[in-house]
């Protein structure tokens, strides 16, 4: 069975995540699957950002996001990182 | 002014005004007005810290602390709430963030300060990376963010 196609899926980087990736956003290509696939492919596609990924949230759309909850192509996702406003 | 903004809610890039954020939520009805400003601190420990940079994912960030605000209104009881949040550069000695409240009681008016608080340190996407005076610049990312997204469905959720 031919793989399901992929489009670039671009995810939005802060603070110490963008200063690890050198970059504002990366790019994975993205056939679909689950914030917790979306996370298996962030960290193939950058291992850099493996221990900090382990303690961030993802938002999908603005909102934080389960891991379950599926990512549709084209979606506006965001990695947070652990915050410290205030 | 008629240039007054409504909103509950900001994010800035000027020095934040906490007399203008009180005076903001003066009302007949409080009995209570609490002003909290949260300033850089110079010195943690051993640390000497020259200012703090702050950035959020703005739209996020903003919704955030304007459904915080709203929140705070409903579950304090309050006569009203204003909440500005600075980005950019924070030197240290200056406001980084102002919550000004109105109650009719005193008590619920400092839980709701405290409760606000709380909840924008460990939720609202914004991060602060701290400038030593040694010439440090250290990203401050504490704990863990995994649980913010609460799961209905998950185990022990609420059904």
């Amino acid at each position: 069975m031919p793989a399901p196609p992929s489009s670039p899926l671009t995810v939005a980087l802060f603070a110490g995540m963008a200063e690890l990736a050198g970059a504002r956003s990366v790019t994975v290509a993205w056939s679909g699957g689950s914030v917790a696939d979306l996370r298996r492919e962030l960290g193939v596609a950058h291992p850099k950002l493996i221990p900090l990924l382990e303690r961030s949230a993802v938002a999908v759309a603005g909102q934080y996001a389960t891991d379950t909850q599926p990512v549709a192509a084209g979606s506006e996702v965001a990695i947070i990182p652990p915050v410290s406003g205030g | 002014m008629s240039s007054e903004s409504p909103q509950p809610a900001m994010l800035v890039r000027r020095p934040v005004d906490g007399q203008r954020l009180l005076a903001r939520v003066a009302d007949q009805d409080a009995g209570a007005n609490i002003l909290f400003v949260g300033t850089t601190r110079r010195t943690t420990g051993s640390e000497r810290t020259e200012g703090l940079d702050y950035e959020a994912h703005e739209p996020m960030a903003a919704a955030a602390l304007e459904r915080l605000a709203v929140e705070a209104l409903e579950r304090f009881a309050l006569t009203s709430c204003a909440i500005e949040h600075r980005l950019g550069w924070v030197p240290a000695g200056e406001a980084s963030i102002a919550v000004a409240l109105s109650s009719p009681h005193r008590r619920a008016a400092f839980a709701a300060v405290e409760w606000l608080m709380e909840r924008i340190k460990a939720e609202v996407p914004i991060w602060k990376c701290a400038a030593g005076e040694d010439g440090s610049r250290e990203w401050v990312h504490p704990g863990d963010m995994r649980g913010v997204a609460a799961d209905p469905a998950a185990p022990g959720g609420s059904p």
